[in-house]
């Protein structure tokens, strides 16, 4: 039988400036690898989830296209350069256009697209028109962290409501984060608590995260 | 960091947990282990839940007087006698006594190790010592599975005759599990086993009924459809809802599909298309009536698993999806999948993936999946019927065994007043088909009062031949069944 089975598109915005440089990028890394794994462990997130990642530094690149979890391939994460937020959050609106299937009299569309955004850092290029266009259009659920003392929650808090705050940027505090998206992927892939319309559920923080009210 | 602690337990007792960093989390509760892992203790995510008196309440009464894992004399459920509470132990995780300290929280036993997955699970994906989800066997995954792992027609159907039992068990105290799923039936196609866990939201009479709703695609479609409704006109987990999610996981067991996410469009929007599609405008994929949601590829439906299952889905599904009283209880589940595991016969294809088939036409013996016709020149079908109680001499049809060789014959096969569920004592094989050369016996291994045809004792390691068209009394006991052989030729 052909498959029905509702894709949820996922995307990664990875800050890759030289601030993340040393231990932080480091921690990305592995932290995308823990976030593969743990997706690869539960057989609805296998089924539904597909990933794509967009890193920030001097500019904004796609650097994994929207893949299907078993045939993601973890991209070579380099940190140098400045902080592009603008440039990411346009690249953004741009793939989902691309990649997100929109329903059809025949199809069926994609789940809401989900999106991560990983920053520690003020954006260094022009970011409040792509971040008032996602505001406004709302295209995806975006949940976006603050990562360290150097992060600005104002801007994210311009992108989205769903601002969390971690206080550090050690490979501890990160590992904490992928984990905490992973079981966001796995509940978004799986619940079905809430009514069209409503704003998605998330598990709770992990420890020493704070919800930016 | 991991870190050992002790916690207090409601019985007086005390047991050691291990303290982890990321603590597998569902919805309510976080879980750690004890250090051997042979129990698992749990923890309300909000500590409000924790100190909830209605949750308190309703756990109490899970792991005492409604628990059917406890026999009655040690505070279990009633009427639980020894046998019957050691075979529910193996269908449920319950729970057995709740945490005061450090904070309140469940002990369960661990899930069986049959239920997690071990080193040779996969090529591809590591997933020794997860659990065996459902959808892991059902859904696209399936495909990263090694295949001994997979089971086949039959496991698949073992499987449900124990899901169905299990909960009818629990819906005879008037329990509710309330969130029936891929996620909480944990499921060993090899062995033809499941386990029912998350047993602590269970909706128990008279008390607070619990807060979940359930999961996508098991969910009840009249609660889903009245969600936004005032608390007064919407509807919550019970028995009814229960009997719909069980009959999505029968369905996915046997069909490795989901009944009603089908091609079928309801919105543009995704949110809205799917809580119409599993709500209000649910439609059965096969339904006989509306083949707006129908598949343009079906090959094996509903009606290649023979009369009784085809009737118990068109109930469940066309009937019962919004009319929940129409919905089949699962004591006829029980009966159902019984009498369809009694037609089953092994294909006679080597390289069929499920095996066997439902033979419930023994005109034509044709395999639904790889479409082999048997190659057995004939087809046996034995008619078991039963005494009607005070008409000596009147008899009714009860079940139909289509024979096979090697077929095990149990005390079930041949009493009139024995089931094959939790309490028959006896389940040992007592005699077994032989067929060989186009010709069918019965032959004796453990009974002492086995009959031949004409009234003759057979004994022990002795057989008889079960001709085309023979009717006699099995065994020498007032509740023995009658059994009548009819013999199709296949050609």
């Amino acid at each position: 039988m052909a498959d029905y089975t509702r894709r949820l598109p996922v995307y990664l915005l990875l800050d890759t400036s030289g601030s993340m440089n040393g231990e932080p990028i480091e921690a990305v890394r592995q932290g995308v690898k823990a976030l593969l794994m743990e997706l690869k462990s539960d057989p609805q997130a296998l089924e539904t989830a597909y990933l794509s990642v967009i890193t920030f530094d001097s500019v904004a690149r796609q650097v994994c296209p929207l893949t299907e979890i078993m045939s993601f391939k973890e991209p070579d994460l380099q940190a140098n350069g400045i902080t592009s937020l603008g440039a990411a959050l346009r690249l953004l609106t741009e793939c989902i256009n691309d990649e997100v299937h929109k329903a059809g009299p025949d199809q069926k569309g994609d789940w809401k697209p989900l999106v991560f955004i990983l920053t520690d850092g003020a954006p260094t290029d022009d970011w409040e028109d792509a971040a008032e266009e996602l505001r406004n259009s709302k295209p995806a659920n975006i949940i976006a962290c603050a990562a360290g003392a150097q992060a600005d929650t104002s801007v994210l808090k311009k992108i989205t409501n769903n601002v969390l705050m971690m206080n550090s940027l050690s490979a501890g505090d990160l590992a904490q984060f992928f984990a905490w998206v992973s079981g966001s992927i796995k509940m978004s892939s799986g619940s079905v608590d809430a009514m069209p319309g409503q704003p998605i559920e998330l598990p709770a923080p992990p420890q020493g995260f704070v919800i930016v009210p | 960091m991991e870190k050992i602690r002790r916690a207090l337990l409601s019985n007086g007792k005390e047991i050691e947990y291990v303290v982890t960093d990321n603590p597998p989390r569902g919805g309510m509760k976080y879980t750690y282990f004890t250090p051997d892992k042979s129990y698992v203790i749990q923890f309300f995510n909000d500590p409000e839940n924790a100190e909830n008196p209605a949750i308190r309440d309703r756990i109490n009464a899970i792991i005492g007087k409604y628990n059917p894992t406890l026999a009655e004399e040690y505070g279990g459920a009633k009427g639980n006698d020894k046998q019957t509470a050691a075979y529910f132990e193996r269908c449920f995780c319950w729970p057995v006594a709740t945490v005061v300290r450090p904070e309140f929280g469940i002990v369960c036993p661990s899930y069986p190790a049959n239920f997690f997955f071990g080193e040779n699970a996969s090529q591809i994906l590591k997933l020794k010592g997860k659990d065996k989800k459902s959808n892991w066997f059902t859904g696209k995954s399936r495909k990263y599975l090694n295949s001994p792992e997979l089971g086949d027609f039959r496991s698949m159907l073992q499987m449900s005759i124990l899901l169905a039992r299990s909960l009818r068990r629990m819906h005879q105290a008037g329990l509710a599990h309330s969130d029936l799923s891929c996620n909480n039936v944990l499921v060993d196609p090899r062995s033809g086993t499941c386990v029912i866990i998350d047993i602590d939201s269970l909706v128990v009479p008279g008390l607070y009924p619990p807060e979940v709703i359930g999961t996508r695609g098991y969910v009840a479609p009249e609660i889903l459809q009245t969600l936004g409704m005032d608390r007064k006109d919407r509807k919550f987990p019970s028995v009814q809802t229960d009997l719909h999610s069980m009959a999505v996981l029968f369905y996915e067991y046997i069909f490795l599909r989901h009944p009603i996410i089908g091609p079928k469009i309801y919105s543009q929007d995704a949110e809205e298309d799917d809580y119409l599609c599993l709500g209000k405008c649910a439609t059965f994929i096969e339904d006989p009536d509306d083949t707006s949601n129908r598949p343009s590829d079906l090959e094996v439906t509903i009606q290649d698993l023979g009369p009784y299952l085809e009737e118990l889905f068109l109930r469940a599904f066309s009937k019962g999806l919004h009319n929940p009283t129409e919905r089949p209880t699962a004591m006829e589940w029980e009966r159902g999948l019984i009498k369809t595991w009694n037609l089953l016969r092994r294909c006679t294809n080597p390289n069929c993936e499920k095996k066997y088939f439902v033979l419930y036409n023994p005109e034509k013996p044709v395999c639904p999946f790889c479409k082999e016709r048997i190659k057995d020149d004939t087809v046996m079908k034995l008619n078991f019927y039963t005494q009607r109680k005070g008409f000596t001499g009147r008899w009714f049809k009860t079940s139909e065994l289509i024979a096979d060789d090697k077929m095990p014959i149990c005390n079930w096969n041949l009493y009139s007043n024995i089931f094959p569920d939790e309490k028959a004592a006896d389940r040992e094989v007592k005699a077994y088909i032989k067929h060989t050369d186009d010709k069918y016996y019965l032959v004796n291994i453990a009974l002492d009062n086995l009959l031949s045809p004409d009234g003759m004792t057979i004994p022990k390691g002795y057989a008889f031949e079960i001709k085309d068209g023979i009717s006699f009394r099995l065994i020498r006991d007032e509740n023995s069944l009658l059994l009548h052989a009819e013999l199709f030729i296949n050609k």
